[in-house]
């Protein structure tokens, strides 16, 4: 999963505030500077600054007589208003509709059955969720203009700032109702879709499964069987795939580790040389999930009984490292990696040295500052996941995979006087485009070094007591093979912790929902204080299209893109010169430049005046199957709170300044 | 007119302590009030109102007459804020009529009751109620008497959809009397009325002002207005033309009338005679008719008292 910003609030609260604070001031400095403009046009230059102080001494009166009795009466107004619209029951017709039909379409054996479900119920509730909040609270005013029954609201003592408010509460409520019962629902049938139990096909019985020919190692569908497995069954076929089972003969010498679930061994032997053999039923993972196996009774006699599905319903609590460093070949540090040519910019990448050059000191450092026991459940075992890309130079064997590995380091506070641990590297096999999981022993072997290079001891050591003593702890990734290169992002390796429960997760996931659509119902709350309902539909798809692409549009605006500004490309196109061609300097040039720059300035000026919808979209982390983490949570929230504030504050004054009767 | 819970007693003494200008026996003042309608370029349309200057006294109820277009309503809707003056003051209790605080001692009934339809009666004025915010005890009160006062207590769990439109008025009379007003603007408050509803409309409006209130009223049904209002105001094209008191605007001071009972034709001679004597001239001596409203409201009267019987006029002519 494709994860750029590690937010944490505090750190991101206090220039969040300046911002909100600079677009307050600058706000209000358009906007006084707009209405002296107006008003001047209406009253003459002298007495449209009486005006423009009038609208300005009202607002603080107006926001201390702002009463919850009347916001909430134009709140429950407004919910009655909308349920008489039908709005919310079409959209919940549209739904329902969906779900009902929508599970037709979806293959339930693919490999990746929940990362479907998942996404269509999140991408459906998404767009109906938002293009519904958008239509209630955009008509809303302007048809009670229209209708003149604003004529009986606003000749009672009542605030614009109540009559804003009043309507995004009243929508919020009856949204975030709907939402929340879209929520359950989509619950409900990701649940239902993906659940579901098999048998095996024919017998229960062990004794029936077929004998695996050890010449061919084939399954009798042709499939290439475990290692150890010496029978084999199949299941029953539901819900579009079924699973091979497969009774395979688990070795451990006694000193060995033994295995902790005993519910799937069928028989318990001991080998002529003494070591202990399992027979043990295992279900082959297909479709991103397997299922648990419990046999009864013993012998010939025993019977399989498999369980539900298990490995769907995900919600990973990754451990990632505070930060990423790349070295170069020469071990110089390095922003990016190496470059590899136009590749995705989200990765850095570390290579494996040439034939002749063989000794690369390229390799990506994972910084981790608060490596704790208690924060991973103090296992023996940690899982260390990572989802690499690799770059290859060379095709090679097509099977063999690209080989990395990964060593650590303590991080002395003064590395000149103190020692540090390294660990021998662990080597892997790379496996690209999936999450593969490396379980890391909390012992590990390495050697204790003093500052002048030479080893003190060599042995095993603690990760969290040795390594991480202090806390912090390097994990140095490397590519070991010849011109190949491994390609890294700093959310691509994490150390897993427990999993959340999913279920919290998803409905955190529908908080982003709920968030988008409270930022949505402000604006169009806000804008048809002023715009006709279409335009304000615009204005608020327009800024909700801008929203969703912040990212990309404010990158656009912050790098140096070849051929200049629109206008100059426009002039590039008419011209047919190509985007390399130097222009001729004189004042056209430098006019069109500075146009640009200004177009360009306004563009990025409204990305961070539109919301940022990418900071609220929690979509990827629930189909992905990763917990959402409360600092995501505190600052979609707080930006939540922070535009239905500024819009508010926008929608009162353009209501205040209006005439409602024409 | 149930008046027992005023909304807050100390509302006029703020006023008052606010403006030193304000005197409290002028309700509603307008200075050199002036109306452009302009399109969206700044072009003028139309000059809606021109220069009026006017007082409106505390206890009055005050007619605005007018043909349509004349600037009546464009007059109410500056009273209340609703348009902003091209220029010119409006001011209602002393305070500009853009401020907010006003509107705490004003009833606005405005010319089509625009009320939500999809609410019952009960809780349209609830929710006007709130609007006040009027504590839930006190707005309960008030919402049933007032329910009880238009005469919709039968009706009152119907939605305003289901109205018609005299129970539309009705129930926008009640609103606009939610907050027990001090000063009551109604915008063709007989419009859409039966008989019976406008006799009873121009009842409650004169029982308003006996009770203290202020009632400023425009229409151009002029019967309505001569039957209520004590002083008027005559717009047209947007320009006060005639401003006075009722009784003595439409005085005929060269005729004079008398009413008599009990004479026969005969005596019509010596009248005659006894007015040629003194130089006047008769002009006609007739029986005095009665109004069609007058027999309208009878006839209702006498076929609710009893029920099934045809009702005739005293003459012996039946309908």
């Amino acid at each position: 999963m494709v994860v750029e910003e590690f937010p944490n609030f505090l750190e991101w609260v206090g220039p969040g505030l300046l911002l909100l604070l600079g677009i307050s001031v600058a706000g209000a400095i358009l906007g006084i500077f707009l209405g002296y403009v107006v008003a001047s046009f209406k009253h003459g230059p002298f007495e449209a600054f009486y005006v423009v102080a009038k609208v300005i001494s009202e607002a603080i009166p107006d926001a201390f007589g702002t009463s919850p009795r009347r916001i909430l009466a134009i709140a429950r107004l407004s919910i009655k208003e909308a349920m008489r619209r039908r709005v919310i029951l079409v959209t919940f017709a549209i739904f329902a509709g969906a779900l009902l039909f929508g599970g037709w379409f979806m293959n339930a054996g693919s490999d990746n059955p929940d990362q479907i479900y998942v996404n269509f119920v999140l991408w459906g509730t998404q767009l109906l969720i938002l293009l519904m909040g958008m239509l209630i609270s955009a008509f809303s005013l302007p048809e009670d203009i229209k209708n003149k029954t604003i004529y009986t609201i606003v000749t009672k003592p009542v605030r614009a700032t109540e009559i804003v408010i009043g309507r995004i509460f009243g929508f919020g409520a009856l949204a975030t109702a709907l939402l929340a019962l879209m929520a359950l629902i989509s619950f409900a049938f990701v649940w239902r879709g993906l659940s579901h139990d098999h048998e095996i096909v024919d017998s229960q019985k062990v004794s029936a499964f077929y004998d695996i020919d050890p010449e061919t190692r084939l399954s009798n569908r042709g499939k290439r069987v475990s290692p150890n497995a010496i029978k084999a069954a199949e299941t029953t076929f539901e819900s579009g795939h079924r699973h091979r089972v497969e009774l395979v003969e688990d070795i451990r010498k006694p000193d060995e580790k033994q295995p902790e679930d005993t519910s799937n061994i069928v028989s318990q032997t001991i080998g002529p040389d003494g070591q202990i053999i399992y027979h043990r039923v295992i279900v082959i993972p297909t479709a991103g999930h397997t299922h648990r196996v419990t046999i009864n009774g013993t012998g010939d006699d025993a019977t399989v009984e498999l369980g539900p599905a298990t490995g769907y319903f995900r919600a990973r609590v990754p451990v990632y490292s505070d930060g990423i460093q790349f070295f170069d070949r020469q071990g110089a540090p390095n922003k990016r990696g190496i470059d590899v040519g136009k590749e995705w910019g989200y990765r850095g990448y570390v290579d494996g040295g040439s034939r002749l050059a063989p000794n690369s000191l390229s390799k990506a450092d994972f910084m981790f500052s608060d490596f704790d026991a208690s924060v991973l459940g103090d296992e023996t075992i940690l899982p260390l996941e990572m989802s690499l890309g690799v770059f290859r130079t060379y095709k090679g064997d097509i099977e063999k995979r690209v080989i990395g590995s990964i060593q650590f380091e303590s991080v002395p506070e003064d590395p000149a006087s103190q020692n540090r641990f390294q660990s021998d590297s662990i080597v892997f096999e790379t496996n690209e485009f999936q999450i593969q999981t490396l379980p890391i022993s909390r012992k590990q072997p390495g050697r204790l070094i003093a500052p002048d290079g030479s080893t003190i001891e060599q042995g095993v050591f603690d990760l969290f007591d040795d390594y991480a003593k202090n806390k912090k702890l390097n994990l140095v990734l490397r590519c070991e093979d010849y011109n190949q290169y491994i390609g890294v992002a700093r959310a691509d390796v994490y150390f897993r912790a427990t999993d959340d429960l999913y279920w919290a997760n998803f409905f955190k996931g529908y908080l982003g929902i709920w968030c988008q659509m409270m930022v949505v119902i402000a604006m169009g709350v806000s804008f048809s204080t002023f715009l006709s309902a279409p335009i304000t539909m615009l204005a608020t798809i327009v800024t909700m299209i801008v929203g969703f692409f912040t990212p990309f549009i404010r990158t656009m605006t912050q790098e140096d893109v070849a051929g200049g500004g629109p206008i100059e490309s426009l002039f590039r196109l008419v011209t047919q010169k190509n985007m390399e061609v130097t222009l001729e300097t004189g004042i056209g040039t430098t006019l069109m430049e500075q146009s640009d720059n200004l177009l360009v300035g306004g563009l990025s000026t409204l990305t961070y005046l539109a919301p940022n919808f990418a900071q609220m979209n929690f979509a990827d982390f629930l189909t992905y199957g990763y917990s959402i983490d409360s600092q995501r949570l505190l600052v979609a929230i707080a930006l939540t709170l922070a535009f239905c504030f500024g819009l508010s504050i926008l929608g009162y004054f353009c209501l205040k300044t209006r005439e409602i009767a024409k | 007119m149930s008046t027992d819970t005023p909304v807050k007693d100390d509302k006029p003494r703020r006023l008052e302590q606010s403006n030193p200008d304000y005197d409290p026996n002028i309700v509603v003042e307008a200075q050199n009030l002036t109306k452009v309608y302009r399109d969206f370029w700044g072009r003028q349309k139309v000059r809606a109102l021109q220069a009026l200057d006017l007082e409106i006294k505390k206890g009055e109820i005050f007619g605005l007459l007018g043909p349509n277009g004349s600037g009546k309503s464009t007059t109410i809707k500056l009273l209340l804020g609703l348009l902003f003056p091209t220029s010119g003051r409006a001011l209602v209790f002393g305070k500009d009529a853009s401020e907010v605080s006003k509107n705490e001692r004003i009833g606005y009934l405005p010319e089509e009751s625009y009320l939500y339809k999809f609410l019952t009666a009960e809780e349209t004025l609830d929710f006007y109620g709130r609007l006040f915010d009027m504590p839930a005890k006190v707005r309960k009160e008030r919402v049933n008497a007032l329910i009880e006062k238009v005469g919709l207590t039968w009706a009152k769990r119907r939605q305003l959809k289901e109205y018609s439109k005299g129970m539309t008025r009705r129930i926008g009379l009640a609103q606009a009397l939610i907050n027990d007003p001090d000063l009551i603007l109604l915008d063709e408050p007989t419009s859409g009325l039966d008989p019976l509803g406008t006799r009873e409309m121009k009842d409650m409006i004169i029982e308003l002002r006996d009770q203290g209130k202020t009632v400023v009223m425009c229409s151009h049904l002029l019967a309505d207005v001569q039957d209520v209002c004590d002083r008027i105001a005559i717009l047209y094209q947007g320009e006060l033309k005639e401003l006075g008191r009722v009784d003595s605007l439409l005085k005929v001071s060269d005729e004079t009338q008398v009413l008599a009972k009990g004479l026969t034709p005969e005596a019509y001679d010596d009248i005659r005679a006894a007015v040629a004597k003194h130089g006047g001239e008769v002009l006609g001596i007739d029986n005095p008719k009665s109004t069609l409203e007058d027999l309208f409201l009878d006839i209702v009267r006498e076929s609710q008292a009893r029920p099934g019987h045809r009702t005739s006029r005293a003459d012996g002519s039946s309908d």
